[in-house]
C-alpha cells in the first residue's frame, strides 16, 4: 500500500470550478446563483456547503436532461431565468456553467441576451454569466473567475471613493470578519469581495431563508473601479484586481494571505501604503499579543513536524506561520496545480531553512504516502484528513473546507493578529492534549514502549 | 378550495391531501428550471445504491467535482474493509474532453487494481464522459481481461433523467448484468435468502441480521450494505429476496424474479409491529413449522427486551406531529414507527417518487395527510411555516431550512448516527426523535429579547 501512482486521483484535495463560484456568490447581497447543468451539480454543492456552514444554501439549477443535452439548454436556461426573476426577483442572477454545458458548447451570454430582448419591457435583475468549466483547474479558479466576472460586468468608473478593494479568496465567515475588523481598526474604508461574514454565519431567524440582505452590494461592486487599490488576499484570486488595474488604473496587490505575524505585517503595510494611513495603537497591541502568544507557546511547538493541506494560499500562509511558531512543515499539499504555490513554498523554505515535500495538484493519497515517508506530529486541514490522522495516530487540526464532522467551521479564524492568537492557542492545546500527560509532562516514545511491555507481561501471567 | 401553499401554477398538482379525490399527486416530472430542487442526478442515484459494497473501488469517470462531492458521504457501515470509502476519480481535464478519456480511464483502472487489489472496480459514467462518447463498457471489458479483476461499467450519465430512481435501476442493472449469477455458493440450504435494498446506514443491517439468522435462515448476500462483490455474485441461488428499501430495490427484486425465478416479499424493520410482521412473513414464506415456532420465540424475546424502554420517550412525544420529506422509501416505511410512538404523520413527501411509491404512501397514511412531490426549497419552507410540524424528517440539504424556522429536525439520511432497524433499533429511534422534539432549545427560539 502507498506506492507511487500516476493516473488516478484517490481522495481528492480539490473540488470543481462551480463550487468556488458558488462560494464567491454567497457573499453577494440579494443575488441568486444558478448552475447551468445537471441537478446533481447544484445539489451536491449545496450538500457540501450546507453541512460545512450549517446554514441553508440556495443554488438553483437549470435541471438539464437528456433531451436538452441533445437540443441544447437554451429552453431550460431561459425558463430558469424567467422563474427566478418572477418568483425570487433578486437584484442579480449569476449563472455559472458546468462541465456538461461547457462541453456541449452552450452560448450562455447569447441566451441571456435573447432573454433580455424578449423581456425588454420588464424590470429584470442584472444577469451575469460566469464560465466555470469543471474540467479546468479547480474550485480555486472558479472563485477567481467569478470575482473577475462580477467586476467585469459591473464596475463603472465615476468618482474616486477613497476605498480599497479586498478580494478575500475562499475564507471562513469568521476570517472575513477578521479582515473587516482590521480595516476598521485602521479606519480604512473598504469594499469586500465578497463578504460572506453575515450570510454564512447567520443568526437563527426565518429571514435566513430569504435572499441575502447582507453581503457585498451591487453598488459596491460597481464602485470597485473608483478605489485606491485592490488587495487580493489569495494570489490565486487576483484576476479581478488585475482587470481593475488594466482597465481603470487601480493598483493591484496580490497576496500574501495574512496568516501569522509576518504575512499580517505585510498585509497591513500594503493597506497603509495604499491609503497613507498610520497603524493605530490598537493594532500594534494585537500584534504584541500575537507575539506574546507565540512566546508563551514556543516550547511545546518547537520542532514539531506538521503536514498541511488545503487551498494553495492557505497552505503557503500556514507554512510560514508554523515556521514562525518553531514547527517544521514536512508535507505541504494542495489539489490545485500551481506554480505560484510552488514558488511561494520555495521562498519560505529558503528563508526558514526547511525542506518540505511539496505536492501541488496532488491528492490526499499522495499526502498520506509522504507523511509515512517523512513523518508528521500533527496534520492541519479539513475533515477529509481524519482517516489519515487516525491511521498515523496524530491529531488533525481542523481548518479549511469542508469541515462536516465538527461544529463551528464558520467560526474558525486564523487570519490577522487576532485570528493568529486564536490559532496558536488552539493548536498548542491540541498538541498538549495529545503529547503531554495530565501533569503537563511530555509523553516520550520510550514511555509508551514501557507501557506496552507491562501490558504484554500482564497477559503472559 | 384553498391551495396547500402558494406556488407556481404547474406545481400545485404535485401536492394533495389524502382523502380528497385520488390522493396521488402528479409525480415523476422534470423539475422546474430555476428552482432550488432537492433532487440530484442519475449518477448520484447509481452511486448511492452501489457504494455500500465495501471491498470494491468506486471509480468516477469524469471531472473532479462529481467524485469530490460524493465520496464517503453515505453513512453505510462496514464490518470489514473500508475500500468503498475512497474517493476515486479519473479527474478528466480539458485535453481529455477534446481527445477522449478512454486511455486515461484504462490506465487508472490498471493502477487502482495494482494499488488495492479490490473485489471489483465499479466505473461510473458522468455527464461529460457520456457526451464525449467514451466507451466505458469496452474499456471495462479490456481491463477486466487484463487484470482478472471484476471491472463493472455503470452507465450513469448524470443528465439521463430528472429522476434519480433511474440511477438506482442503472446501479441494479450493473449488478444484474455483471455480478449476480457469476459465482456458485459453496453450500446452499433450503432457507437461503438475499436482503435487498438494505444499505447498512448507521448499522441497520446489524439489527436485522441476527434476528433472521436466529430463525434458521441463511443470508446469502445483502444488496448492498456491508457486502462483498463475491457474495452478491452468489445471490441467484437464493430461495427468497426480502426487500427493505422498496424505492430503490423493487426493480432488482423484480428482475431477479424474472431471471432466476426468485420470489420476493416486501419487508420493513422500522418499528416494532413492522419488524414482527416482517419476521412472520419470512417464516410464513418458508412454511417450516420449526422455523415458525422459533420466530415466535424470537419475537417474544425481542419485544420483551424493549418493553417499557420507550415509555419515557412516548410520554413526551405523544400527540406530536411529524412531516416526512425523503428520497422515497421512508415516506411510508417510517409512518407506523411514528404511530407507535404516539406521533401523527401530517405530511409525507418524496423528492423522486414514482406512481407506485405514492400508491404506497396513500395506503399507509391517514386521511388528511398532505402528500407532496418534488417540493423545492422554497415550497418546503412554505409548507413548514404554514403547517408547523413538531418534527421534520429529511436530509442534509433540508436540515437548516427546518432549524432556522425553529422546527426540530432529524437526519435519517446520510448523517444518521444510530441504527433504527429491528427491536433495539426502535429504542434508538425513539431516543433520537425525542432528543430533537423535546429539546428545550426549541422553546428558546420563540422567545424575543424583550421576553414577550
Amino acid at each position: 500500500m502507498h506506492q507511487n501512482k500516476k493516473f488516478s486521483v484517490v481522495n481528492p484535495s480539490k473540488m470543481c470550478q462551480p463550487m468556488g463560484a458558488v462560494q464567491a456568490l454567497l457573499g453577494v447581497n440579494d443575488t441568486m446563483p444558478i448552475i447551468h447543468g445537471s441537478q446533481g451539480c447544484s445539489t451536491y454543492i449545496r450538500f457540501q456547503l450546507t453541512r460545512h456552514f450549517r446554514e441553508p444554501i440556495e443554488v438553483a439549477s437549470t435541471s438539464m436532461s437528456e433531451k436538452t443535452v441533445i437540443y441544447g439548454g437554451e429552453f431550460n436556461l431561459m425558463k430558469a431565468l424567467k422563474n427566478v426573476s418572477e418568483k425570487q426577483s433578486p437584484r442579480m442572477i449569476a449563472v455559472t456553467s458546468s462541465c456538461l454545458t461547457e462541453t456541449i458548447g452552450e452560448d450562455m451570454s447569447g441566451i441571456i441576451e435573447k432573454f433580455k430582448d424578449a423581456n425588454f419591457d420588464k424590470n429584470l435583475p442584472i444577469i451575469v454569466p460566469i464560465s466555470t468549466p469543471s474540467y479546468v483547474d479547480s474550485h480555486v479558479e472558479g472563485y477567481n473567475r467569478t470575482i473577475k466576472a462580477l467586476i467585469e460586468h459591473l464596475a463603472v468608473s465615476t468618482v474616486p471613493n477613497n476605498k480599497i478593494n479586498i478580494i478575500t479568496g475562499i475564507l471562513s465567515p469568521a476570517d472575513v470578519k477578521s479582515v473587516k475588523d482590521i480595516l476598521e481598526d485602521l479606519e480604512c474604508r473598504n469594499i469586500i469581495l465578497t463578504d460572506t461574514s453575515e450570510n454564512l454565519d447567520a443568526p437563527l431567524s426565518e429571514s435566513a431563508l430569504n435572499l441575502y440582505k447582507e453581503g457585498t452590494t451591487i453598488e459596491e461592486i460597481q464602485d470597485t473601479a473608483n478605489s485606491i487599490g485592490t488587495i487580493s488576499l489569495s494570489k490565486h484570486a487576483d484576476s479581478g484586481g488585475e482587470f481593475l488595474e488594466k482597465h481603470f488604473g487601480i493598483e493591484s496587490v496580490s497576496g500574501p494571505m495574512p496568516i501569522g505575524l509576518e504575512n499580517t505585517d505585510t498585509f497591513i503595510k500594503a493597506v497603509c501604503k495604499l491609503t497613507n494611513l498610520d497603524v493605530p495603537e490598537s493594532v500594534k497591541k494585537d500584534r504584541g499579543r500575537l507575539m506574546d502568544a507565540l512566546v508563551d507557546a514556543h516550547s511545546y511547538n518547537y520542532h514539531r513536524k506538521v503536514a498541511i493541506f488545503g487551498d494553495p494560499d492557505f497552505v503557503s500562509g500556514m507554512t510560514r506561520f508554523t515556521c514562525e511558531m518553531g514547527m517544521i512543515p514536512t508535507v505541504l499539499c494542495t489539489g490545485a496545480k500551481s506554480n505560484r504555490f510552488i514558488e511561494d513554498i520555495k521562498i519560505i523554505s529558503e528563508e526558514k531553512h526547511i525542506n518540505p515535500v511539496i505536492l501541488a495538484g496532488d491528492d490526499l493519497y499522495d499526502m498520506h504516502r509522504e507523511i509515512k515517508n517523512v513523518g508528521a506530529d500533527i496534520l492541519i486541514g479539513n475533515s477529509y484528513g481524519a482517516s489519515i490522522a487516525e491511521e498515523e495516530n496524530i491529531p488533525l487540526f481542523r481548518v479549511g473546507f469542508p469541515i462536516f464532522d465538527r461544529l463551528g467551521a464558520q467560526r474558525i479564524s486564523t487570519l490577522g493578529y487576532k485570528g493568529g492568537i486564536e490559532f496558536v492557542d488552539r493548536l498548542t492545546n491540541t498538541l498538549l492534549d495529545y503529547y503531554y500527560d495530565e501533569s503537563g509532562y511530555e509523553i516520550k516514545e520510550s514511555d509508551k514502549i514501557v507501557d506496552d511491555e507491562i501490558f504484554v507481561e500482564g497477559e503472559i501471567i | 378550495m384553498e391551495p396547500i401553499i402558494e406556488t407556481f401554477e404547474s406545481r400545485k398538482k404535485h401536492m394533495c391531501v389524502k382523502g380528497d379525490g385520488i390522493s396521488i399527486p402528479v409525480c415523476d416530472k422534470a423539475s422546474l428550471p430555476g428552482t432550488v430542487t432537492q433532487r440530484t442526478c442519475v449518477y448520484g442515484g447509481a452511486r448511492i445504491v452501489l457504494m455500500p459494497i465495501t471491498d470494491s473501488i468506486h471509480l468516477v469517470h469524469g471531472p473532479i467535482g462529481c467524485a469530490a462531492c460524493t465520496w464517503d458521504i453515505r453513512g453505510s457501515k462496514s464490518s470489514r474493509e473500508d475500500l468503498y470509502k475512497k474517493g476515486c476519480s479519473t479527474d478528466l481535464h480539458e485535453k481529455d474532453i477534446i481527445f477522449g478519456g478512454e486511455k486515461k480511464l484504462f490506465e487508472t483502472i490498471l493502477e487502482l487494481n495494482k494499488l488495492y487489489n479490490p473485489g471489483a472496480i465499479f466505473v461510473y459514467a458522468t455527464c461529460v464522459s457520456g457526451i464525449i462518447g467514451d466507451d466505458i463498457k469496452a474499456v471495462c471489458k479490456k481491463s477486466e481481461e487484463l487484470t482478472g479483476c471484476r471491472i463493472i461499467p455503470v452507465q450513469s450519465e448524470g443528465y439521463q433523467n430528472h429522476n434519480k430512481t433511474k440511477g438506482h435501476w442503472i446501479g441494479g442493472d450493473a449488478l444484474l448484468n455483471h455480478v449476480i449469477g457469476t459465482k456458485e455458493p459453496e453450500k446452499t440450504t433450503p432457507f437461503d435468502i438475499n436482503i435487498v435494498g438494505e444499505f447498512n446506514v448507521a448499522g441497520d443491517l446489524w439489527g436485522i441480521k441476527p434476528l433472521i439468522e436466529a430463525m434458521g435462515v441463511n443470508i446469502l448476500s445483502t444488496l448492498t450494505g456491508d457486502s462483498h462483490v463475491d457474495e452478491i455474485a452468489q445471490a441467484h441461488r437464493a430461495k427468497l429476496n426480502i426487500v427493505q428499501c422498496q424505492k430503490s430495490s423493487n426493480y432488482v427484486a423484480k428482475k431477479m424474479e424474472d431471471k432466476y425465478g426468485i420470489p420476493f416479499i416486501k419487508v420493513n424493520f422500522f418499528g416494532l409491529d413492522q419488524t414482527v410482521n416482517s419476521l412472520r412473513d419470512i417464516a410464513d414464506f418458508f412454511g417450516n413449522d420449526e422455523m415458525i415456532e422459533k420466530t415466535e420465540r424470537i419475537i417474544e424475546t425481542g419485544l420483551r427486551e424493549v418493553e417499557h424502554k420507550t415509555d419515557e420517550y412516548k410520554q413526551r412525544l405523544n400527540g406530536k406531529t411529524v412531516a416526512l420529506y425523503v428520497g422515497g422509501n421512508k415516506a411510508w416505511s417510517l409512518v407506523r414507527a411514528f404511530e407507535e410512538l404516539g406521533m401523527e404523520v401530517m405530511m409525507s413527501g418524496t423528492k423522486n417518487g414514482i406512481k407506485e411509491d405514492y400508491e404506497m404512501i396513500k395506503e399507509t397514511v391517514k386521511d388528511g395527510t398532505i402528500i407532496v412531490d418534488d417540493a423545492n426549497s422554497t415550497e418546503l419552507a412554505k409548507l413548514l411555516k404554514k403547517y408547523r410540524p413538531n418534527l421534520l424528517i429529511s436530509g442534509a440539504k433540508e436540515k437548516y431550512i427546518s432549524l432556522k424556522l425553529g422546527i426540530p429536525f432529524c437526519d435519517f439520511n446520510h448523517d444518521r448516527i444510530s441504527a433504527f432497524a429491528g427491536f433495539n433499533g426502535f429504542v434508538n429511534f425513539a431516543k433520537e426523535v425525542d432528543a430533537s422534539v423535546s429539546s428545550p432549545v426549541f422553546e428558546l427560539t420563540s422567545k424575543t429579547f424583550g421576553g414577550d
